[in-house]
């Protein structure tokens, strides 16, 4: 599967001068919102005056994304993620700073980079309700000009690969939920696009579907290089799609680099699990790390990322002959993530308390 | 009887507050009431200029004079219910609704009741801005005011029970709104918005005082122009009683016969 | 040329979706038979009781309603339907995927929704008008011809630009229900003349809400009353609706993207 005719164009012409597909430097977007007051004082007061409050949901964000690359963007509700998208896709003028996708500016809404690049969102659906999708992959067709012999196999491939031959001829509102995400994304597929911006796309999806999904978007890569931005709650998604993560919080970049490294960094701790032959010993564990979690007869110890050897070493030898079993863990991805964002918080917290005692 | 009671306590009280967030809505649908009669009363107001300053029984004066009046009726009846009913019905939200306390048709009853009195303090400065700009000519007497609130109160019966008919037959048919605009044609015609009922053409004229729709529009507003005998007053009032009786009687066998069609066929 | 077609597929797919409701798409022609029956009655009514209203003989009454069913039946066809879902693609955060497709927004919002069973209307419209123009008698020049066509043409764009800017405004005011709720109180005003109402309401209805001039004009083109003044005018007039109309939608859409101003 390649690009459809005119975006491949572009990119052959276009892929020596243009860098990478996705370029964000010192990026911000401010929000002006008008403050709103209980209260009939206020409310015509508002009438005259309108007081407004700047939020900012993006501050000073920098980054690149490579060709081919699949790179996760995590963040909690309300940190910029969805914001940081709309601007690269063109939906919202950033306050200031560069963007630039596939060399183009988004904003400017080039026919050539639109034709490039497409929007998959999780909870919403660009397919008419009551036709069948194969009926608005049709006018999809038509509104990216693509010609007939392109379309057909885009459309044969894409069904091949989910599974979409039941699903095509059906209105939209007779498909369950995953077969609706399915076909969302074959049609924002079917123009070949080179970079596609994942909105967290498998929000509500059942297990199954949510691995399905997974894995269509990683052959998906593999077939065609398409460069993949992807947002999600679900830390599955991000383990199994992303060697990169770029963590937002607060509108401003946390971390940008591998997802292994992500919990070296942020969490430098390790995990030892032990099960002693007699749970009654437990208490000689202390010395070896600060036990967090006791299970029936396994304890977890929390040790930093330098001890951890040393500490798994001296606690086999002195306890020797107590250990029924031990593992060495890394934390769990979600634990990093939440210190990740604690941390964040309290950093956010003690700047915003600041800014008011100084003001 | 007291627990009904405090159940529209209740009722009335959650639909004002409900109703306060819809005020730009209903500010723009007051709109229709507005406009829709200027129309007519525009045209007949320049007919009558054309034969002379007036048609039959009716001079510039009065045709502005019987508008205002079937404008305000015309708001004081409203009965949206069938639209809602068929769209509860096709939604399957019908039965949840049958489930509660009280029969559905008491919820429709102050949720009507709470819109007209929410939106008639800013229709009756837009009507009496139309009875300026046109010299509405009124003839009102006092006993037709008083006769005036048992046919109102008659007609809002009427208009709202006959609603509930055709909403009934949503058990049966998922193509209710068709039958819903054919119903909004025919009262049309006959309800008195095209002309009132003395200048429509013999026939037409005839079937409109037998049919119901004249008695939920035409009738009260004729009333409280002052357009009407003692005679013809109570001949109205009378037609609206029977009409009424009919309805109601047609209603409780329709929605017990939908009712049992609705749990044989089922949610 | 592209966006013809595009239209061309857009009318098939929603037909394509009509024809299988076969009923539906009878019941929604009988009740436009009906419609624009009753509105004739409605006229006919009027007429016996006296033989002009403000200047205009039966004849010319139907030639303008048969004006007034054209621009309602064009109007529900190309782009009424489509002002609606667009206006819910506001509040459902769904018109994301209309803006970042690689063609005019303006035309996607506007004509997505082609409904070709609407056409009823303008038929019943066209017969209108032929029999009443039979009934005056006189032919139709054709200047006469051309100047309904080009002042039809102009009361289409007008309603268009009417419907674009009341939509337009779902940017700002998201969560009002049905902002068309304004278009569908005065659209019954257009079955009369223009002339014959009041002061305040004709002059609304031949500027801010331009329904009144939309249907009157072109009635009064074919039923040869029109001086080259008014066809002028008209032209005109329309020229700068659609000119204003259209920098409103991009201020809606440079407002929706948070262009700050």
């Amino acid at each position: 599967m390649r690009a459809s005719g005119r975006s491949s164009r572009v990119y052959v012409t276009l892929s020596a001068a243009m860098g990478p597909p996705i370029y964000v430097r010192n990026l911000t977007k401010v929000f002006r919102v008008h403050e709103r007051e209980e209260g009939l004082a206020a409310t015509l007061r508002s009438l005259f005056k309108r007081t407004f409050k700047d939020v900012p949901a993006v501050q000073d964000v920098t980054f690149e994304i490579g060709e081919g690359e699949v790179v996760g963007f995590l963040g909690p509700n309300g940190a910029g993620k969805t914001t940081t998208l709309k601007m690269l896709s063109g939906l919202l003028y950033p306050t200031s700073g560069e963007v630039r996708v596939l060399g183009m500016t988004p904003s400017h809404r080039d026919r050539q980079l639109l034709s490039a690049i497409t929007l998959v969102m999780g909870n919403r659906s660009q397919l008419v309700w009551d036709i069948p999708a194969a009926d608005s992959m049709r006018v999809l067709q038509e509104i990216f000009q693509l010609p007939e012999d392109r379309y057909r196999q885009t459309v044969d491939e894409l069904t091949e690969l989910l599974d979409l031959e039941p699903l095509l001829h059906k209105p939209i509102r007779n498909l369950s939920l995953g077969e609706r995400m399915k076909v969302e994304f074959a049609a924002a597929l079917i123009h070949g696009p080179r970079v596609l911006f994942l909105d967290e796309p498998t929000i509500g999806l059942d297990v199954t579907m949510q691995s399905r999904i997974r894995r269509f978007v990683a052959e998906y890569n593999r077939r065609t290089g398409a460069t993949v931005l992807l947002t999600s709650h679900y830390m599955d998604d991000v383990v199994a799609l992303c060697k990169r993560v770029v963590v937002i919080h607060h509108g401003r970049l946390l971390y940008d680099g591998a997802l292994t490294g992500l919990a070296e960094r942020m969490a430098p701790y390790k995990l030892i699990r032990v099960t002693l032959r007699d749970a009654a010993l437990n208490s000689l564990l202390e010395p070896y790390g600060e036990p967090i979690e006791r299970e029936e007869n396994r304890v977890t110890l929390r040790v930093s990322r330098e001890d951890a050897p040393d500490s798994t070493a001296r606690l086999i030898q002195d306890l020797r002959g107590q250990v029924l079993d031990l593992t060495l863990e890394d934390p769990a991805i979600e634990e990093v993530i939440d210190r990740v964002f604690n941390q964040a918080e309290e950093l956010h917290q003690a700047e915003s308390q600041l800014l008011a005692a100084t003001s | 009887m007291s627990g009904l009671l405090r159940m529209y306590r209740v009722l009335f009280v959650a639909n004002f507050q409900a109703a306060t967030q819809y005020r730009v809505q209903s500010v723009l649908w007051l709109l229709f009431a507005v406009i829709r009669p200027v129309v007519f009363l525009a045209a007949w107001s320049a007919a009558a200029k054309a034969q002379g300053g007036s048609i039959g029984d009716f001079t510039v004066g009065d045709f502005a004079a019987y508008y205002v009046c079937l404008s305000l009726v015309s708001q004081l009846t409203m009965a949206w219910d069938a639209y809602d009913f068929e769209y509860d019905v096709r939604q399957g939200k019908l039965a949840p609704k049958l489930l509660r306390p009280l029969h559905p048709l008491h919820y429709a009853v102050v949720s009507n009741i709470v819109y007209k009195v929410m939106t008639l303090p800013a229709l009756l400065p837009a009507l009496v801005l139309i009875a300026w700009t046109f010299q509405a000519h009124f003839q009102t007497q006092l006993w037709q005011l008083a006769v005036f609130v048992p046919s109102i109160v008659l007609a809002m019966t009427l208009r709202f029970v006959f609603g509930w008919v055709l909403a009934a037959l949503a058990f049966w048919t998922t193509r209710l709104h068709a039958i819903m605009h054919l119903y909004d044609r025919v009262s049309f015609i006959f309800a008195g918005q095209i002309a009132p009922l003395s200048l429509l053409p013999g026939p037409l004229a005839v079937l409109g005082y037998a049919l119901p729709f004249a008695y939920m529009l035409w009738a009260p507003s004729e009333i409280l122009r002052g357009g009407v005998t003692f005679d013809q007053a109570m001949l109205i009032l009378l037609a609206q009683l029977v009409w009424l009786g009919l309805s109601w009687l047609a209603f409780v066998a329709v929605w017990r016969m939908g009712l049992r069609e609705f749990s044989a066929v089922g949610a | 040329m592209r966006y013809l077609r595009l239209l061309a597929i857009f009318a098939r797919t929603e037909l394509q979706f009509a024809a299988e409701y076969r009923v539906n798409l009878l019941l929604d022609l009988f009740e436009e038979l009906i419609i624009v029956v009753t509105s004739f009655g409605a006229v006919l009514i009027l007429f016996t009781h006296t033989g002009v209203i403000n200047g205009w003989t039966l004849p010319q009454m139907t030639v303008l309603l048969g004006v007034y069913y054209i621009l309602q039946g064009a109007n529900s066809v190309l782009f009424e339907t489509s002002f609606e879902r667009f206006m819910e693609h506001v509040r459902l955060g769904t018109l994301d995927f209309i803006l970042i497709k690689p063609a005019n927004s303006q035309f996607l919002a506007s004509a997505r929704h082609v409904q070709v069973a609407q056409a009823g209307q303008v038929v019943l419209g066209l017969v209108m008008i032929g029999f009443g123009i039979a009934q005056i008698g006189v032919g139709v020049g054709v200047r006469q011809g051309l100047a309904f066509v080009v002042t039809l043409a102009c009361g289409l764009a007008l309603v268009y630009c009417l419907l674009l800017v009341l939509s337009t405004l779902a940017f700002w005011f998201v969560r009002v229900e049905n902002l068309l709720a304004i278009f569908w109180a005065f659209v019954d005003a257009g079955r009369f003349p223009v002339d014959v109402y009041p002061g305040w309401l004709r002059i609304t209805l031949s500027t801010i809400v331009p329904i009144g001039i939309a249907v009157t004009v072109p009635a009064q083109a074919i039923a040869g009353r029109l001086d080259t003044l008014g066809l002028v005018s008209m032209v005109g007039g329309t020229v700068l609706v659609w000119g204003f109309a259209g920098w409103f939608w991009k201020q809606g859409l440079r407002n929706y993207s948070g262009a700050s101003a």
